[in-house]
């Protein structure tokens, strides 16, 4: 089955959009660092549960997220542990705190697993988000691909800042030279301790938004709609409403 | 962004529509209106406000600039997981250059503000020089 055609899109979809989505469908089919191609599928497949699980509007309701007990709408291919993870990204992320990843790091949810996890939800999110706002429908998930995950952990680690283990700014070198030159924000660190998970972002956001070279210009840009105010209105007033400092 | 793209191209911006005040003016962003409605109509997952900021931009802009905003949307969904999802701080540089505008619009008051550490006196001096350097490196840059 090809992905992403458009067909039905009553607008005009640039090419380079379809092309960036069909690779991570095609990228998420497959296995991951820490997951099989089936899992990192039924954590796509949690995304759209999460939407509509009644008992996550219900602790996102709550005044802590631990206040109120309850089952998530999910399938049955993942641990509960890994379906509450993907439920809280999508819809209560900004009460994820350090124990809670620790918790899970100690009951059989890796920090590993954990950034793949992320990875996985908010990528397939974003393009699920695009096609909401055009009032598409979700694209079909793809097919699993068979084999097992890779197990890689990239060697310059360090747990100094925010939740999770992370590649040292200067540390994007041998296999992972191509994440950043030189040195580098935490936006684009957050995911390296699974650099396929940063690569895959990457590639998804130099279509939906402006690729990492293209972020130090300011005026328009061939081959897209928006000039970057326009661009940087749309980014804010969506960070704005999602309460982000970041 | 929105602030140092406005000082670099030496345009005007109402930084006020980045927290949805209907009353801001649009200064010299073309659409900024329909563009701030979509946006947010995009985040509040509102799917009767969505279908009406969709038509509003289509009408006022074409199907080109609603097929961009829509990327720059889902883009925007994404970011803000990754960065309350892994509770990465705000970088010291960016911090820097971003110090006026959080303070103007009250970003503080976010959750996830306690990520990053406050603004110390350091900060806010350097604040006061390392913006408009960077302004003046960024118009270079462009040329």
């Amino acid at each position: 089955m090809q992905h992403f055609t458009y067909d039905d899109s009553p607008y005009p979809i640039r090419a380079g959009l379809g092309e960036a989505h069909r690779r991570f469908w095609d990228e998420l089919s497959k296995p991951g660092n820490w997951f099989t191609g089936k899992q990192r599928v039924a954590i796509a497949q949690e995304v759209r549960y999460a939407i509509i699980c009644p008992f996550c509007k219900e602790r996102k309701a709550a005044l802590s997220p631990y206040s109120v007990k309850g089952e998530h709408l999910c399938g049955d291919t993942l641990e509960p542990r890994v379906v509450d993870a993907v439920h809280r990204v999508i819809t209560d992320q900004s009460r994820i705190t350090q124990s809670y990843i620790d918790d899970n790091a100690a009951n059989g949810l890796s920090e590993e697993e954990y950034v793949e996890l992320v990875g996985v939800a908010v990528i397939v999110f974003s393009i699920d988000e695009f096609h909401r706002a055009l009032g598409l429908s979700p694209e079909p998930l793809p097919e699993p691909q068979a084999g097992e995950p890779s197990r890689y952990r990239p060697a310059q680690i360090e747990r100094e800042t925010g939740f999770v283990s992370m590649i040292t700014p200067d540390g994007a070198t041998g296999e992972e030279a191509d994440l950043w030159p030189d040195r580098t924000a935490n936006v684009l660190r957050a995911l390296s301790l699974v650099p396929n998970a940063l690569r895959a972002w990457i590639m998804v956001a130099t279509e939906q938004y402006l690729s990492i070279r293209a972020m130090t210009q300011f005026g328009d840009f061939e081959g897209r709609a928006l000039n970057r105010m326009q661009m940087e209105l749309v980014a804010g007033r969506v960070s704005s409403y999602n309460e982000c400092f970041y | 962004m929105l602030s140092l793209s406005a000082e670099i191209t030496e345009s005007d911006v109402n930084l006020k529509m980045i927290n949805g005040d209907e009353n801001a003016t649009p200064g010299d962003v073309a659409h900024a209106g329909a563009l701030m409605k979509f946006a947010e109509a995009v985040a509040s997952r509102d799917e009767e406000q969505l279908a009406s900021a969709r038509s509003a931009l289509l009408e006022a802009a074409g199907a080109e600039v609603l097929v961009d905003a829509a990327a720059v949307a889902g883009n925007f969904q994404r970011m803000v997981r990754i960065a309350d999802s892994t509770g990465i701080p705000l970088d010291e540089r960016n911090a820097v250059l971003s110090h006026k505008i959080k303070s103007e619009l009250d970003l503080g008051r976010f959750a996830t503000a306690q990520h990053t550490p406050p603004a110390g006196l350091k900060r806010r001096l350097k604040s006061l020089i390392a913006k408009p350097m960077a302004v003046r490196m960024f118009r270079k840059l462009q040329q």
